[in-house]
């Protein structure tokens, strides 16, 4: 998945290359805007970043609308992506999204909402300006990849201090270290599973779950950190 | 009937929550015999803390016959935190497409009551399991790992809803054994249980519906529901799960893994991390665990 898509784990993290990542994830997905908000407990930083035009942006900050704006607020104790219509009839959604219309924003979105190891939360929103089927159908289509993407930012973002980043160095399962062995080997998914005498599905999931351990979007990216950290051998 | 109750809905529905904690004490505490905390006939554990989603299915007059929690394996979970035995010493699985669930419980005593079968609670174990993975599935989720026992687990065989793998081993928990499950949710798996079940209808009722059928049966009883005051006050009364780490929490740990190194290189590694964080000014006093 994702071969378009900058690789933010090993970007030097600078705030422009995790904005250039929201274009990239609109453009990949079909959006208008992305928005990434999170806190990290462990250093007490807030992060949030945003494509939305400058004047939507200026206005949200000089009212403070992050303090009512429920698809922050409330779509956060979510454990499913929020789709907005679920937030319609909720405190602040109308004094938001009033101001929003005025500026050509949409009220057609969702929010995903990421849970972290150390109490850290992170928020992915995108919107579309769409009619509802088409919204529908589309987020339908692009949510499994945009959860990836989702716990993918939180977790690049979560790792920009130092304490941070050792605290979460991946911790990878036997089963994922060989799966991923393998894979460096040449072997195929399939080939994997037979080698080791699983499903082809119970490889797919440790290679999820080894892929998002090493901030990696692709297997080989996966591959490439894990022999780098030594957890692998490079043949 | 189905309906999914997390933190956005459970305001509207405290009566149906406290239902739900009543049937998971008589379940887990009373039948199971699991090593459960049950405060005034309610289970709560540190997890209900941390705004989980639960499906629940209910009867048609509205009373809680099944549930099941989910959490994101991306965050605190029961397998990341208390279920570790489970995966003889392996860290567990972490993805933001796989969901854990855990105490997957139906109410059998509600279900064969006035002459009713077993082919009731075969129903509502499918639907519940329909549910939850419909309810997975739609959230962009493509499998669940889920803590069972070995009932459960030939239930799920049973229902042509087979574990595709299993994490990990079977261990005693308590008077029972139990076990991590994995279950994708394809259409395929979905459609194998519905076409086992007989069931081909829409198994979830809305917010709306549940909360009418409730009033109206509130009603006609003449009775008022406490709304789930009883659960709030055990949740509240719970400590804070533990969840940012403290700078001694961290030299405490560095400490540990110093002089319980196995070998040179766990050794070195262990400096290694001391040496980034007095360097990183994050916890400049631990110098003295290097020198």
């Amino acid at each position: 998945m994702s071969a378009d898509l900058i690789d933010l784990g090993s970007e030097s993290r600078q705030a422009d290359s995790f904005v250039t990542f929201l274009d990239q994830i609109c453009e990949r997905f079909e959006l208008d805007h992305a928005a990434y908000a999170g806190t990290n407990p462990v250093s007490g930083a807030v992060h949030g970043y945003v494509n939305y035009p400058e004047p939507w942006k200026r206005h949200y900050a000089e009212n403070g609308l992050h303090r009512i704006d429920p698809t922050l607020l409330v779509a956060s104790r979510s454990i499913a992506p929020v789709d907005w219509q679920r937030l319609e009839r909720t405190p602040g959604f109308d004094k938001t999204f009033r101001d929003a219309c005025d500026f050509g924003i949409t009220d057609r979105g969702l929010t995903i909402p990421v849970r972290g190891p150390y109490g850290d939360i992170g928020m992915l929103s995108v919107t579309r300006d769409c009619s509802i089927a088409e919204w529908n159908k589309l987020s339908a289509h692009i949510l499994p990849d945009l959860q990836s993407v989702a716990v993918h930012v939180h977790d690049t973002v979560m790792r920009s201090d130092a304490l941070s980043r050792a605290l979460r160095y991946p911790t990878l399962s036997t089963r994922e270290r060989e799966i991923l062995q393998w894979i460096a080997a040449g072997k195929s998914q399939q080939d994997v599973g037979d080698i080791l005498g699983i499903s082809h599905r119970t490889v797919e999931v440790h290679l999820r779950s080894g892929r998002e351990k090493l901030y990696a979007l692709t297997t080989p990216q996966a591959v490439g950190r894990a022999i780098m950290l030594g957890l692998i051998y490079p043949l | 009937m189905i309906i999914v109750i997390d933190a956005l809905n459970k305001d509207r529905f405290g009566d149906l929550l406290d239902e739900m904690f009543q049937l998971r004490a008589r379940v887990f505490g009373d039948r199971l015999g699991w090593e459960v905390e049950i405060v005034n006939g309610r289970e709560i554990d540190q997890f209900d803390r941390l705004d989980p989603a639960y499906v629940i299915g209910l009867d048609n007059e509205g009373h809680v016959v099944s549930c099941v929690r989910a959490l994101q394996t991306t965050g605190p979970h029961m397998l990341s935190d208390v279920f570790q035995v489970l995966l003889d010493g392996e860290p567990p699985l972490r993805s933001a497409t796989l969901w854990e669930s855990t105490r997957f419980c139906v109410d059998t005593q509600r279900l064969c009551r006035d002459g009713n079968t077993m082919k009731a609670v075969s129903l509502a174990t499918c639907e519940l399991m329909i549910g939850s993975l419909e309810y997975a599935r739609r959230s962009g989720i493509s499998d669940i790992i889920t803590v069972i026992d070995p009932v459960v687990n030939r239930v799920l065989k049973r229902s042509d809803n087979a574990p595709y793998d299993y994490v990990g081993s079977t261990k005693q928990m308590g008077k029972v054994p139990a076990m991590a499950a994995l279950l994708d949710c394809t259409e395929e798996r979905i459609n194998r249980v519905r076409a086992f079940a007989g069931i081909d209808h829409d198994v979830f009722a809305s917010d709306e519906s549940v909360r009418a059928l409730l009033d109206a049966r509130n009603a006609a009883m003449d009775t008022v529901t406490a709304g789930g005051v009883e659960w709030m006050a055990i949740l509240s009364e719970m400590e804070e799960p533990e969840l940012p780490v403290l700078p001694e929490d961290i030299q405490d740990y560095c400490r540990a893994q110093i002089e319980n190194a196995p070998n040179e290189a766990e050794r070195a590694a262990a400096l290694r991390l001391v040496e980034v964080l007095v360097r990183q000014r994050i916890h400049p006093a631990m110098h003295q665990l290097v020198s």
